[in-house]
């Protein structure tokens, strides 16, 4: 296969002309969510060499890189291909075993402190735990290794992000996040459960453009993907403004397309752009398929169940929701009220009749004194 | 230091007794108007709170009738933004009259023995074991009561914001709340924002039993002084010292 060395060289080298390539450039410059003004530096970047990516692979499901080789813009194709230099990454190359390991220890050498860590899936901290090894070593050797000579790395996917469905209860693996194990290195976390394949490659992309981190908001995701709520950019929210809401999959409201609020829908705590940019190209997003969203790009949201009640159960007491163990309290303690006032006020009633009592005996004892006075 | 000046008699007293009774000024305005301002904001907060997390609906693809007036889930929203707003100024407030009035300053002696002998004799007392107690301005349970229920409302307040900024999360709002969001996740202020909303709730109802009874059974005037900002008390309070000036004068009404 033919190497190039930046975007604008493989259009040279394809023939194909620098109109085409500006043009690209653009379309690049509005879907990495930059300002029209930028377009000069996108050129620039363009014309500059590619960065060397190491993708490596944990505890997980694979799913996000399911979703990623799906990207529609940019391609997935262009991306791997044209404009990162994937060195490694076990579940894409065609290579494998003793050969691809040893070219993974080539690439950590001979490209120290300048390549990428993409990094899928979470990690189990016990290195001796036996869960998730990779070439015979554990994953969290193995990332550690990695993350040393890398420039910064990314988290894909909730798993990586926050721990993912790995670390949720009860976590048998004690699993957690990539920020977790690695300290001293940039991150950049890419949620979602899998994050939308044009997030992940324009990610990436905006690094292999620039050469630096997207601006990051405070959980450290990219502030163009994530920083918006779903509630926020639904477009089904005037339905949940004005109070109109399915109560059942099955009911009118639902065939209507009103609001999933009260089916457990969790956009008003969700940030991602499911709302704005919607999956497989703006096909669609769950909720225009009519499902709740469950929160993927969120810390803990498999946790957060049950995912068809507004608000999740507190964890663990299996109490019901939060409304009903406080109706109960309420009627405990109304119970208790009574109770007390009713005591109280026989008790006081007890005692202000001995005081009665007391006062009557004492002018008693006057009276007969006086009497016996006289 | 006698309490003599401005004493005045009751002489209303079932048995004959005269007693004479002092008035003391305790509570500045700040805190009166913040307690009333709460009383209003937390009976709202708590009504629309639980409307936002249970919207009404009036069956199978009904519009809610309410909407008629109005009472879409939108306004409720706004309708507790705003008092919550409210609740938050007036605390503010709060904190005013906390740094320049002394008796707005009535916390726990957590560090004097003698603070936890009383509490463990006014603890006995409500639970029926004690007939009666030392008088004081503000008895040690109330006090340790009123700690608990401004966190609650601190944790409140915070949480409240925090989900309410995050509409932007560039803003200064977000900025200044938005670290909340970042331990747990958004979904975790949710639950805890409700589960603190009961838990200020049986406060209130537990509060307002107390005040009454203390006020019917144990003449302390509790709820004319959250008015006035006195107290008309029949004996020297316990804790009188609380209010006393740089002086070591007692601040009357
Ligand atoms: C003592 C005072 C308060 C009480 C009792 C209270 C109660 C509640 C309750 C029960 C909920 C529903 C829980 C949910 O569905 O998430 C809620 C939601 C909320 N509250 Fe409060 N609240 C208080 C103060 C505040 C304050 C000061 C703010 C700040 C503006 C605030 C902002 C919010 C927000 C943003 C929500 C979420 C609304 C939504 O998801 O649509 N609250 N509150
Ligand atoms: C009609 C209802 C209420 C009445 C008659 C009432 C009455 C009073 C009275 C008399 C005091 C002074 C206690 C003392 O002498 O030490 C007081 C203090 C207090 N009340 Fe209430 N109250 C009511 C409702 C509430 C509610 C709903 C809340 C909040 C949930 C609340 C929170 C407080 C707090 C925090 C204090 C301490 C004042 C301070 O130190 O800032 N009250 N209340
Ligand atoms: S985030 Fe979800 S899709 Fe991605 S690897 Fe983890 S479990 Fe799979
Ligand atoms: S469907 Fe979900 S995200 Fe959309 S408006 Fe309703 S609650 Fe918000």
């Amino acid at each position: 296969m033919e190497k190039y060395d930046s975007i604008w060289d493989m259009y040279r080298k394809k023939g194909i002309s620098r109109r085409s390539f500006i043009k690209t450039c653009t379309a690049m410059t509005a879907l990495l969510g930059l300002a029209p003004t930028m377009l000069p530096k996108v050129v620039e970047a363009a014309e500059k060499r590619l960065p060397v990516v190491i993708w490596l692979h944990g505890h997980e499901c694979t799913g996000c890189s399911e979703a990623f080789i799906r990207s529609g813009a940019p391609m997935t194709s262009d991306v791997i291909l044209n404009m990162i230099a994937l060195e490694y990454d076990d579940t894409l190359s065609a290579a494998s075993g003793e050969p691809f390991e040893h070219h993974l220890q080539e690439v950590i050498k001979e490209y120290k402190g300048k390549y990428i860590l993409a990094v899928e899936g979470a990690v189990p901290p016990d290195a001796s735990g036996g869960y998730c090894m990779v070439g015979g070593k554990s994953f969290l050797e193995q990332i550690k290794e990695v993350a040393d000579g890398a420039a910064a790395v990314i988290a894909y996917g909730t798993c990586a992000a926050w721990g993912g469905i790995q670390a949720a209860r009860p976590n048998p693996t004690q699993a957690v996040s990539i920020s977790d194990v690695i300290k001293n290195k940039p991150i950049i976390n890419v949620p979602g459960c899998p994050p939308i394949p044009e997030v992940m490659t324009g990610v990436i992309a905006h690094y292999a453009m620039f050469g630096e981190l997207p601006p990051l908001d405070n959980k450290n995701c990219p502030k163009q993907f994530y920083g918006n709520r779903i509630h926020d950019t639904c477009y089904r929210r005037p339905f949940f403004d004005a109070g109109m809401f399915a109560n059942d999959f099955n009911d009118a409201g639902a065939k209507a397309g009103w609001c999933l609020y009260k089916l457990g829908c969790r956009g008003p705590e969700t940030y991602a752009s499911c709302g704005s940019m919607r999956w497989w190209n703006g096909l669609s997003y769950p909720i225009q398929s009519g499902h709740g969203c469950i929160g993927c790009t969120s810390k803990n949201f498999w946790d957060n169940d049950p995912f068809y009640q507004r608000l999740p159960e507190v964890a663990g007491l299996g109490l019901g929701n939060i409304d009903k163990i406080g109706a109960v309290a309420t009627g405990a303690l109304a119970v208790g009220i009574t109770a007390h006032l009713a005591t109280s006020a026989v008790q006081k009633k007890k005692r202000d009749k001995k005081e009665a009592e007391k006062i009557k005996q004492a002018l008693e004892e006057q009276d007969r004194q006086s009497k016996r006075k006289d | 230091m006698t309490v003599k000046e401005r004493d005045f008699v009751e002489t209303s007293i079932p048995d004959g007794k005269q007693l004479n009774l002092v008035r003391y000024y305790i509570f500045s305005p700040f805190l009166r108007i913040f307690h009333w301002l709460m009383v209003i904001s937390i009976i709202v907060l708590f009504a629309t709170g639980i409307v936002i997390m249970t919207p009404m609906s009036m069956g199978e693809g009904q519009y809610v009738a309410l909407n008629e007036w109005h009472l879409s889930v939108d306004w409720i929203r706004n309708l507790h933004f705003v008092f919550g707003f409210i609740l938050t100024a007036a605390f503010l407030f709060r904190i005013y009259g906390y740094i320049v009035n002394k008796g707005d300053r009535l916390l726990p002696n957590i560090f004097k023995i003698k603070f936890w002998d009383d509490l463990v004799e006014v603890m006995l007392h409500y639970c029926l074991l004690k007939y009666t107690h030392k008088q004081f301005l503000r008895n040690p349970m109330a006090r340790m009561s009123y700690v608990a229920i401004y966190g609650l409302i601190i944790v409140e307040i915070f949480t409240g914001l925090a989900m309410y900024f995050q509409v932007n999360p560039n803003g200064v709002g977000a900025f200044l709340f938005g670290w909340l969001t970042v331990p747990y996740g958004e979904m975790a202020l949710h639950v805890v924002h409700h589960l603190v909303a009961w838990a200020i709730f049986l406060f209130a109802a537990i509060h307002v039993y107390m005040v009454v009874r203390a006020d019917f059974m144990e003449r302390e005037g509790e709820i004319s002084s959250m008015i006035s900002g006195t107290k008309i008390l029949a004996h020297l309070p316990d804790d009188i010292n609380d209010i006393r000036n740089e002086h070591g004068k007692i601040i009357k009404g």
